[in-house]
This record gives C-alpha cells, structure tokens and sequence, in this order.
C-alpha cells in the first residue's frame, strides 16, 4: 500500500539532494523571513497589540507561526499543480502514467516531499523562534495542532487538485491557484490579524479556508485551545474539506480525460 | 496461435488547440481536425513483430499511444489479451512496455539504476532488485550507477527498453527506438529483442519507423501507414503480391501502394 508513495518520497530525497546549496539555502530564506517580520514588528508591532488580545501574543510571535503554517497551505495549494507541471515538462507524466498506478496514486504521492519540507520548514521557524528569539510554545495543545494542520492540508489539497486540472488542459494560466494566492495572504490573516481590514473585507474573508485554518492554528498553540473550543473553525475547514475535495477529484479525472483526448499528456 | 491484440476500426481526429490570441481577435473560423487514424483495423498473434511503417505524421505514434492508454481513440475499439481499452486499462498497462521516441521520460538527476528501482516500485514488484540485476545482465549495462543525464543516446534508449520490459510484458510497443542510435547499436537493439524476447520469450512486438531495411531486417508483418490511414497488412510475400511484383523490395511496394491513392 505504501511501497509507491515511499518510492516517490526516495526518489525526490535523491533528486532534491543531487542539488547540494539547496538545503542552506532554504535555511538562509526563512531567516531572512523572520528577521523582516522581527524588525517589522519592531517598528509597528504596538500598533496592533490590541487585535492580537485573543491570541495572547506580540505581532513577531503571531506572524512566525503563521508563515510556518502557511507552507502547508502552501503545498495544499501549488504543489500539485507545480508537480505535474514538471512531470509533463520532464517528459515523465506518461511514463508514470503507463504503469498501473491509480491516478489519486500519483497525485498524492507527488506532494508527499513538499510536505516532508514544509514540515522541515516549520521545524526551523519554531526552532529559531524558540532559541533565539525566546517565543514560548509551552500552552500548545497538540492534538488541536494536528487536526488544524491535517484539515487545512485536505481542504487546500482539494484547491490544489483543481488548479492541477487547469494545468493539465491548458498547461500555463492558472486562474484558481492565481486567485487564491493573490487573495488569501492579504484577507486570511497571514501577515496580520483580520480584525485590522475593514468590515466588507471581514465579511470576504469568511469564504477562504485559510482565515480559519490560520485563527484556529494560533489558537491552539498560543492558547492552548481544545478541539471543543475550535468547533466553527473546524467545522468551516471539515465544510471545505467535503465540498472542495471530491469535486476536484472529478475535475482532475475530467482534465486527464480531456489531456488522453487531445493527445496532449506531455505537452507543457 | 494466441491473439493477442484487435484493433477495430480505429478513428482519432485532433481538434486544433485553443487559442485565446484567435478569441481575442474575434476570429472564429471553423478549423478542421486533423485526421491521425481513419478506420484502422488489424489484429496480432503472440510472437508476430509487426513493423508499422509510413512517414512523419502518418499516424504511427498515435496507433501506439491509443493501445498503450495513454491516447483516447474518437470511434473503434482496442482489445489486448481479451480486455477492453475502455474498462481494463489498468491489466493492459500490466500486459504492455513501451518505448517513446522521446529521450527525456527518465528523472535525469538519477542513476540509471535508481530510475529503473523507482519505475519497478510503480509496477509493484516483488524481486525488483533482482530483475533489474538480470536486465543489466541481458543488456550488458557497465555504468548503471551513473547520474542519467550522463548516459550516451544509445545508453538511455537502452534504459527505455530495460524499463519497458520491468514487468515482464507480452506485448510491447516500440516507437521507433532506433531513431538516434548508430547503425551498429540500432543492428545490436533489433538483433536482441529478435532472438531473447521474440524467439526465446514468444512476447509480440509493434515496432514503428520509417526505414525500410531496418523494417525488413527486424519484423515479420508489415504495415503501412498514410495519412491515417492503412495501405497495406500482411508478410512481404503477402504484400508482393499485392503489387504484382514477386521480387519487389519493401521501399519499392510502399511507394506503389501509398502512390495509388
């Protein structure tokens, strides 16, 4: 059951490795991330102490864990569709899809190192958020964490999987993954809670995943927050989930269908 | 003898793509499809090579990719060991091994042997190390733990092949795989499948290009395509007659046959 997605999870180990500054460097940018955000909130951080009240923290803490979080809606969200993108431009989708392996198959399994770096990722902001800038974590609530984390990944996937539909069809111009970039950064609270927008853009915010996934996030591990206390934010998240990753199974099968008609597997 | 592929009146158009350049400009002229395969029907029998001839855009690669899965035909069927195209796909794809004409379907940051460990997991496998070290073997592979992208054409169409045969298939599918190697290692390739896969394992062979002598040398049915459209099936003999000519060579009959039309 597992031998294929280990198999792709070893095969990109060795690709990503075969590529030596590429992990020094990733260290370098989230530094450089965090120092920004840290001077950030150095100049404008007590303005906006009194949004931040419920989540119990100053604006450096609020927004390192954000960015940490927001590489898993990350991969959600891009992975797929940069994944087959460079499995057709490698000229290895029809050879991967040759072989007997179902299609969910593939799909999951092509994100699997993503999230193995995000996850490499969110281990180093929180390692230096602790050690040098002495951010505490110690009222995380675990289990809330993981199920925050692991509904975010599914409902983003779900996104994710129709904007890797719109790469199989027509290769370049992604609308869905274009707009939901552009948009969810500035409305779902990533840089900045979302109390500071105004009430029409609250109201806007409501209808992306990512406003509930990231309040619930820093709920959790800043206040120590029981699934019984996230109860709308995991249901909102639990509603995507359900609505967004069936149709976007169905979208990717009709994609791949429309890709086998046109003959066009492997052009990108 | 077992038959191990119908074809039946296969049809595939492709509709010329979108553009939103022509959408812009207003320009909505009806563009025809083009044409790759019209009414295409034949059948094949275990241990037959058939070489499927014609030149550039003559439908070859289309034929193939329709029986491998990976191409949808408009109208006819395809059955392969008695399973249909449109519902068995996955026992077909365990059933075939193809060879594309294209160099890059390998990840080119592996070894040849990570590559080939990698596509046996897909296949699911039990004993890949071991059949991957017999492929070697076969192939006589000196550098199998050198980076892809290092491998010579000839190494890599090499590699194509040790990776169609992974799952022991019966029915494989080479479009053209000789198309950048020199003559010897082309002559080698040919002489390889012919006497360790055809005579000694009895697998079924589609072989595509659009050299006669090469043709002549390796299979034993011929086909030949135009346009989409098939002039001719049948053994040399077969086809000889057709054009009335006992001693005709193939290049000679191709151009008798695709002239008439």
């Amino acid at each position: 059951m597992f031998k294929k997605p280990l198999a792709f999870i070893k095969k990109d180990f060795l690709t990503e490795s075969s590529y030596k500054l590429s992990f020094i460097f990733r260290i370098f940018s989230v530094l450089v991330t965090i120092f920004t955000y840290f001077f950030i909130d150095k100049l404008f951080g007590h303005r906006i102490v009194g949004h931040l009240e419920e989540f119990g923290v100053n604006y450096f803490s609020y927004v390192l864990l954000s960015m940490a979080f927001f590489n898993y809606v990350g991969v959600g969200l891009g992975s797929f569709s940069n994944r087959i993108r460079l499995e057709q431009m490698q000229g290895t989708l029809e050879a991967l899809l040759l072989t007997p392996t179902k299609i969910s198959t593939i799909l999951f399994s092509l994100i699997l190192w993503n999230l193995l770096f995000a996850s490499l990722d969110m281990v180093i902001y929180i390692s230096l958020g602790i050690f040098l800038f002495k951010i505490s974590f110690a009222n995380i609530n675990i289990l809330s964490t993981l199920v925050i984390l692991f509904l975010t990944i599914i409902s983003f996937s779900g996104l994710g999987i129709l904007s890797a539909s719109f790469i199989m069809v027509f290769k370049r111009g992604n609308p869905v993954s274009w707009i939901i970039n552009s948009l969810e950064g500035l409305i779902g609270g990533v840089y900045f809670p979302i109390t500071i927008m105004p009430a029409w853009l609250q109201f806007l915010a409501k209808f992306f995943p990512i406003t509930y996934a990231i309040r619930a996030v820093e709920l959790a591990v800043y206040q120590g927050y029981a699934l019984s206390q996230l109860t709308k934010e995991i249901g909102f998240l639990l509603l995507f989930s359900f609505l967004l990753l069936p149709l976007s199974f169905a979208s990717f099968r009709f994609a791949l269908k429309r890709a086998r008609q046109q003959g066009s597997l492997i052009q990108y | 003898m077992k038959q191990i592929l119908k074809v039946e009146n296969l049809t595939k158009d492709f509709m010329p793509p979108f553009s939103f350049g022509k959408l812009v400009k207003f320009d909505f002229k009806y563009r025809r499809p083009t044409r790759a395969l019209e009414d295409v029907s034949f059948s094949l029998k275990k241990g037959e090579i058939l070489g499927v001839l014609g030149p550039n855009g003559a439908g070859k690669t289309t034929l193939l990719k329709i029986i491998a899965t990976l191409i949808l035909p408009d109208k006819g069927s395809v059955v392969v060991n008695g399973w249909r195209l449109d519902i068995d796909d996955d026992k077909i794809k365990s059933f075939i091994g193809m060879v594309s004409s294209h160099e890059r379907s390998f990840y080119w940051r592996l070894t040849g042997r990570q590559n080939l460990e990698f596509f046996a997991s897909m296949y699911d496998l039990k004993n890949a190390k071991d059949k991957i070290e017999e492929l070697f073997n076969l192939f006589k592979i000196d550098y199998q733990d050198n980076r892809f992208d290092s491998y010579s054409t000839g190494m890599k169409q090499k590699f194509a092949l040790m990776r169609s045969l992974l799952n022991e298939p019966e029915l494989l599918l080479l479009d053209e795989p000789t198309k950048s190697l020199d003559y010897t290692t082309a002559l080698n390739l040919r002489n390889f499948i012919k006497e360790n896969l055809v005579r000694k394992k009895g697998k079924t062979v589609i072989f595509t290009t659009h050299n006669m002598d090469e043709a002549l040398d390796f299979c034993n049915l011929f086909m030949i395509l135009q346009k989409g459209k098939l002039y001719a099936l049948g053994t040399l003999d077969e086809l000889r007659k057709k054009v009335n000519n006992p001693s005709a060579g193939l290049g000679e009959i191709y151009v008798k046959l695709t002239e008439r039309s």
